[in-house]
């Protein structure tokens, strides 16, 4: 059996279906971020295979790609923990499930 | 660069050994083992290299910081004390490893492990001759600024683990500290980068080689960013403040005790080592010196460098007192960020000038030497001048010495006026 | 692509990736839960390299190990009377479904879709090719990318600063130590100094 673009697209999905998960089910507004960091990277993970694998005439415009995904995901985070830290200092709580001051 | 002949005993390009091995290898195994080998041999020889390095280095770094400070410094076990870090290894070994009871258990026992797997890794780059490095990666510099940072991570688990409030302190400390200091680290390297065009360690050397000049000539100011940013990140006393005795007590690693302490300690020396080793690689030619390199072995030439360097960080240690954490920051993004961008735009400029103009390296960078040493003086004048916080900054113009006769005249002076009145 | 090595690289990576996320949904410390998340990231920056994408996987483990995962442990100490526990809500089921789901999807769609004529050699030096894309073909994404990073770091700064705390830290604890006189002018009722508690 070789390995080839279908064993690392599985590997992607399962990460990016564990990463949905955690950012579905966790309570703590980090937990919740580590989880979308996790899909981002199985993203990337699947798009540089991608790139690896099949035979577009473009090389590499797909690691271009990952390269903005990361950046994004930099930016993303620190706008996130930022926000997270606004929130406790105003509830003492980084609880998504406490966090419900608009709730109807 | 063709290599000595293939002749084992030839000690001129040890690496005529392991290609041997590993030539042999690949004639009748499969080639991963072959790769593997030759990683097993590059990591071995690694070792082989700093282990006794570092032995030394203790006692050379105490003799030389005694020297400095007016004291003998270690002379009782052994010639001339030269035994005193085998004494101290085995007094460490000896020692009880303790644990706080309220310890995280696992992220409590593996920092001393991890923490060697980037100190190690960082060598793999390092070419010690023309074809002698480990891996000789096309991007051995990202490698390098990539691998160091994750040591940050290793002493985070290891100051939280402990679950004291001084190793959490130190922890957080090396961790502002490192990431701060990380952005001119990467600001000078990558004026390197821009001006060789090449992401290899060695491709850095062979520039200097084909140009016959060493970089830290033409980049002065950079040499000067990597050089403290790299005390900083070692947190070496300058900015040693991640383990400042006299604040907390032994930084992220107060709980430590016993090998384990002696862990950390070996791989801060290590990676000291290892900075030297690069910081002689990027700015003063690594294994290259004018042509003295076709006669002695160039690891040696190297390991020369390298020992000049380590003499520097020592020299900085024993001379410069600690600074506040808060004139750390201020000092990296006031004055080296924005001079690390500057000199970015320069080594740029400066690199088109000579690849599209086609002008004459020979000419061209004598007289970019003499303008980047004049933007570099020029920076440390202004930030001096202006941006400087008050204890950095110079007088306008200098303190005259108080009396004909000097300080202890007026000291005498001073200390009458004191008590007369 | 069939030899012993690789495979042993690839299923090895593979399982450290998968497992470092599973260890973060299962771990109760929020502190552990990073440090799988890095094994994780680690992992990924692995795979990367069996893809024969070294620059990726670099700045992989620059950005992800080396910023984000520090980050991250910043806001979880900067943040520290919250909860630490890394619980689940009662949305778990649904979203274990939909987990199961998402893979069912992903290994399907994997399988079965014909996705042509695959490349057998590795893709040359990836670093040049990718900065000189980055300023020829994709500039500007990158020049938006750039100003999306700056308003990214201005926004953070511009969130997480604290406006009631303007007083330097020592001036603060001088003030709490009865050394300076509190800012309102009410001395009197200032603690005492650490030598007058007659």
């Amino acid at each position: 059996m070789t390995i080839s673009l279908e064993e690392y697209l599985i590997v992607g999905a399962i990460l990016f279906a564990i990463g949905l998960y955690i950012a579905l089910s966790k309570r703590n507004a980090i937990g919740v971020l580590m989880g979308v960091e996790l899909m981002l990277n199985a993203v990337n993970l699947t798009l540089v295979a991608f790139s690896r694998f099949t035979d577009t005439g473009v090389a590499l415009s797909t690691q271009v790609f990952v390269v903005f995904i990361i950046a994004v995901a930099a930016a993303e985070v620190a706008v996130g923990l930022a926000l997270a830290m606004v929130v406790y200092r105003n509830r003492q709580t980084v609880s998504l499930d406490r966090i419900n001051l608009l709730r109807w | 660069m063709n290599l000595p002949a293939a002749e084992w005993y030839d000690l001129r390009d040890l690496n005529g050994i392991s290609r041997l091995i590993t030539e042999w290898v690949a004639d009748w195994g499969p080639d991963w083992l072959a790769s593997i080998l030759t990683g097993v041999i590059g990591a071995l020889g690694v070792l082989a290299i700093i282990g006794p390095t570092l032995l030394i280095l203790i006692w050379l770094e105490r003799k030389v910081i005694a020297r400095m400070q007016a004291r003998i410094g270690p002379n009782r076990v052994g010639p001339v004390g030269l035994l005193q870090p085998v004494a101290d290894a085995v007094k460490l070994i000896l020692k009880e490893e303790l644990a706080p009871r309220a310890a995280d258990k696992w992220v409590f026992f593996l920092p001393p492990v991890l923490i060697f797997v980037p100190a190690i890794l960082i060598w793999g780059v390092l070419p010690f001759g023309p074809n002698m490095s480990v891996a000789d990666l096309e991007m051995g510099v990202l490698f390098l600024v990539a691998i160091s940072g994750v040591n940050v991570l290793v002493v985070f688990m290891a100051g939280w683990a402990q679950n004291n409030k001084y190793a959490l302190f130190g922890a957080m400390r090396v961790i502002a500290m490192s990431i701060s200091y990380e952005i001119p680290v990467v600001l000078s390297l990558l004026a390197l980068v821009f001006f060789t065009g090449t992401l290899s360690v060695n491709g850095i050397v062979l520039w200097q080689q084909a140009n016959d000049v060493v970089l830290f000539l033409i980049f002065p100011m950079s040499a000067l960013m990597f050089l403290f940013g790299s005390t900083a990140e070692l947190n070496r006393t300058p900015a040693d403040i991640s383990e400042a005795e006299s604040e907390i007590v032994a930084g992220y690693h107060t709980e430590y005790s016993g090998m384990r302490f002696g862990l950390f300690y070996a791989v801060e020396l290590a990676n000291t080592l290892a900075i030297s080793a690069f910081f002689a690689t990027f700015f003063l030619g690594g294994w290259w010196l004018w042509g003295l390199d076709q006669w002695v072995p160039s690891w040696l030439i190297l390991l020369a460098k390298t020992g000049l360097m380590y003499f520097v960080f020592i020299w900085l240690r024993g001379t410069l007192p600690r600074l506040r954490l808060d004139q750390l920051m201020s000092f990296c993004w006031k004055f080296f960020v924005p001079v690390g961008l500057v000199f970015l735009a320069v080594a740029a400029t400066q690199r088109t000038l000579l690849i599209e103009l086609g002008w004459d390296p020979a000419v061209a960078l004598p007289i970019y030497a003499v303008i980047n040493w004049g933007i570099a003086g020029a920076g440390v004048a202004i930030y001096a001048r202006t941006a400087a916080s008050p204890a950095q900054r110079l007088p306008s113009r200098p303190v005259m010495a108080r009396g004909r006769l000097g300080g202890l005249r007026a000291a005498r002076e001073l200390a009458d006026a004191g008590s007369g009145d | 692509m069939s030899d012993v090595g690789f495979h042993l690289a690839f299923w090895s990576l593979s399982a450290l990736t998968i497992g470092g996320a599973l260890m973060i949904i299962v771990s109760r410390n929020l502190i552990h839960a990073v440090i799988f998340l890095i094994l994780s990231f680690i992992g990924v920056a692995g795979l990367f390299i069996t893809l024969s994408a070294d620059f990726l996987a670099l700045v992989q483990i620059l950005v992800y190990v080396g910023a984000i995962a520090v980050l991250m442990l910043f806001a979880i100490l900067l943040t520290p009377r919250a909860a630490r526990d890394n619980e689940e809500s009662l949305m778990r089921y649904p979203a274990m479904i939909l987990m199961g789901l998402v893979i069912a999807a992903g290994v399907f769609v994997a399988l079965e879709t014909d996705w042509g004529p695959m490349r057998e050699g590795a893709i040359g030096t990836q670093a040049k090719i990718i900065g000189e894309s980055l300023i020829n073909q994709y500039v500007l994404p990158f020049e938006i990318g750039a100003v999306m990073l700056t308003a990214a770091l201005v926004g953070a700064i511009a969130l997480a600063r604290q406006d009631d705390e303007d007083l330097p830290i020592h001036t603060a604890s001088l003030i709490e130590e009865g050394v300076l006189p509190p800012p309102d002018g009410d001395a009197a009722d200032a603690p005492a100094g650490p030598g007058d508690d007659s």
